[in-house]
């Protein structure tokens, strides 16, 4: 058997033993004819403690942490170690968040995070609007995840595969995966993908830079010594200094749980407490981020040809140093490190579909099973979409993320003070809203990000955030004469 | 209490964010990493602890209530 048949093979194996386990839950709530939307994307809100930190443990290791962190470190050098500062601070944020949100929504059975904001600001529009936008920059997230499991198959075949034969392997694995399971299924298999992730990931991290450089400490020396510089800001880039390190510092912490996947999962947390407590430990998580930087480091160090695209690196060092079926397992992993997250984005975005976009609208006669059947047409739309994206605008992983997390991050004025400030108001929140993400949209789509200005690098999604929060706070004073004031709705636990 | 819960708040984002201009260079590798690397991932650390210390504070009142 040849190396990129035996790669290939391990991948799917891996792949399809996997999706059936996350098809078993799916199918015993089959027998009870039939799954309601709730059962099969918020799993019945009865996720205990462990599978709940698995759902959200499974989220953090994507693609992005292993080939995206990989890419950058091998292209940009210092700058990459933002991505080991954000995840910690985000969890502080969510400390506070989640337990405040957590409770309305099983109270008031709200699903997403449009849901919340309809109800906060009683607005059916600002629901529907938060909507579309949250679909809206989910899309660079999937494209992220989409690209990743593309790279990896191309990379298990040899070359065999070109790109865009793979993202179309790709795109079939991932709906044929959301298609058959479902939440309960994400969660189950993200299990399986974890551990394996974290024994490749240290793995490599450690044994690479040890075998080549004696230790990870003489790796370092040795690329300092080769490319002076690289590893402090703005290492291998122009722009990428300390001024924009610090305001995506900013972008990323808040936003984090601005992703509307994440109201969905915290919804479908027991109590607030889980939500709490997963925050105590979930920040140590954050150091297995060093390990893919350390293979990126590496493989610019002693890969002979540069490569085409850094995204690659991890898997291109694999495949060059190690026999084929050490490169099946990592791309086994690496797949589901890329297919478990897309199925969490992918029935978030058809919730916000079907239910935030299509059942305000037009749909509003559709019953709880006509919507679960159309949420997975909807999943099928979306990853077609996602995968026109990534063909026909490829980007670097991490960037397509930091991307999303400029969209999301505007909904942060909105949310949270709207949760927390008396005084906050409908109007408020529309204004700063839109003029956030006119700026992310007009910055992003006109090459201005980062945007240069007064010696420094900010972070499209910094400068709009800074003037949404301004709007919002400024037009909330002005017109707390509206009765709708959203407090009440918040504390009337 | 309170401003106990403000400063543990506080000391995170100042350790991650704010001192990043003070700490971006190269050497000394610390434990074999570069300097601000090793910066990001100290404050992962004073992120848990801090998080932990918040955690504690507001076990205590709820079990006071």
């Amino acid at each position: 058997m040849s190396d990129q048949t035996a790669a290939l093979l391990i991948i799917f194996l891996f792949v399809i033993g996997v999706t059936v386990l996350g098809m078993i839950p799916g199918m015993r709530d089959h027998t009870k004819g039939g799954m309601k939307l709730e059962d099969w994307a918020v799993g019945g809100r009865n996720f205990g403690r462990w599978l709940n930190w698995f759902v959200l443990a499974g989220e953090i290791y994507t693609a992005f942490a292993f080939l995206g962190a990989s890419g950058w470190a091998y292209a940009r050098g210092g700058p990459t170690f933002y991505i080991l500062g954000y995840g910690a601070l985000a969890y502080l944020v969510g400390y506070y968040i989640l337990p405040s949100m957590s409770p309305i929504g099983r109270k008031y059975n709200l699903m997403t995070q449009p849901d919340l904001i309809e109800h906060l600001y009683g607005s059916k529009t600002l629901g529907i609007l938060t909507a579309v936008i949250g679909i809206a920059f989910l899309l660079p997230y999937l494209q992220l995840q989409l690209t990743g499991l593309g790279l990896i198959i191309e990379t298990c075949s040899y070359g065999q595969i070109t790109r865009v034969p793979a993202m179309l392997i790709a795109f079939m694995m991932v709906a044929a995966f959301v298609y058959f399971s479902g939440l309960k299924g994400v969660a189950t298999t993200a299990v399986v993908k974890d551990v394996i992730m974290i024994i490749a990931i240290l793995f490599f991290g450690i044994y690479l830079p040890t075998h080549y450089f004696g230790s990870v400490g003489g790796m370092f020396e040795a690329l300092d010594t080769a490319k002076p510089g690289f590893l402090s800001l703005p290492g291998g880039t122009k722009n990428l200094d300390v001024s924009w390190v610090m305001s995506t510092l900013v972008v990323t912490s808040l936003g984090f749980y601005m992703w509307p996947h994440f109201a969905t999962n915290s919804f479908s947390a027991k109590n607030p407490d889980v939500l709490r407590h997963n925050a105590v430990y979930l920040p140590l998580y954050q150091i297995c981020l060093l390990f893919p930087m350390l293979v990126g480091f590496t493989a610019l160090l002693i890969l002979a040809e540069p490569l085409k695209t850094p995204d690659m690196a991890f898997m291109v060092i694999v495949q060059q140093l190690f026999p084929a079926w050490v490169l099946g397992l990592v791309g086994g992993a690496g797949a589901l490190a890329c297919m478990v997250p897309a199925g969490d984005l992918l029935l978030s975005t058809s919730m916000l579909f079907t239910r935030n976009v299509y059942g305000r609208t037009f749909g509003k006669e559709l019953t709880p099973y006509g919507q679960a059947r159309m949420a997975r047409f909807v999943v099928l739309g979306l990853t077609a979409i996602a995968l026109s994206l990534a063909i026909f605008l490829p980007n670097m992983l991490v960037n397509l993320l930091l991307t999303g997390y400029s969209g999301v991050t505007q909904f942060f004025p909105m949310i949270v003070l709207g949760l927390f400030w008396g005084k906050a108001t409908r109007l408020g929140a529309y204004a700063g809203l839109i003029v956030g993400e006119i700026l992310v949209f007009g910055l992003i789509l006109g090459k201005m990000d980062p945007l240069a200005i007064g010696g420094m690098n900010l972070n499209a999604g910094f400068v709009a955030l800074f003037f949404n929060f301004i709007i919002y706070v400024a037009i909330s004073l002005l017109s707390s004469s509206d009765k709708h004031l959203v407090s009440d709705k918040a504390q009337d636990l | 209490m309170m401003l106990v819960k403000i400063i543990l708040t506080a000391i995170p984002f100042i350790w991650t964010i704010g001192m990043v201009p003070f700490v971006n260079q190269v050497k000394p590798l610390v434990f074999g990493i570069p300097f601000f690397a090793f910066w990001m991932i100290a404050g992962i650390f004073v992120c848990f602890l801090c998080i932990n210390g918040l955690y504690y504070i507001d076990n205590k009142k709820n079990r006071a209530r």
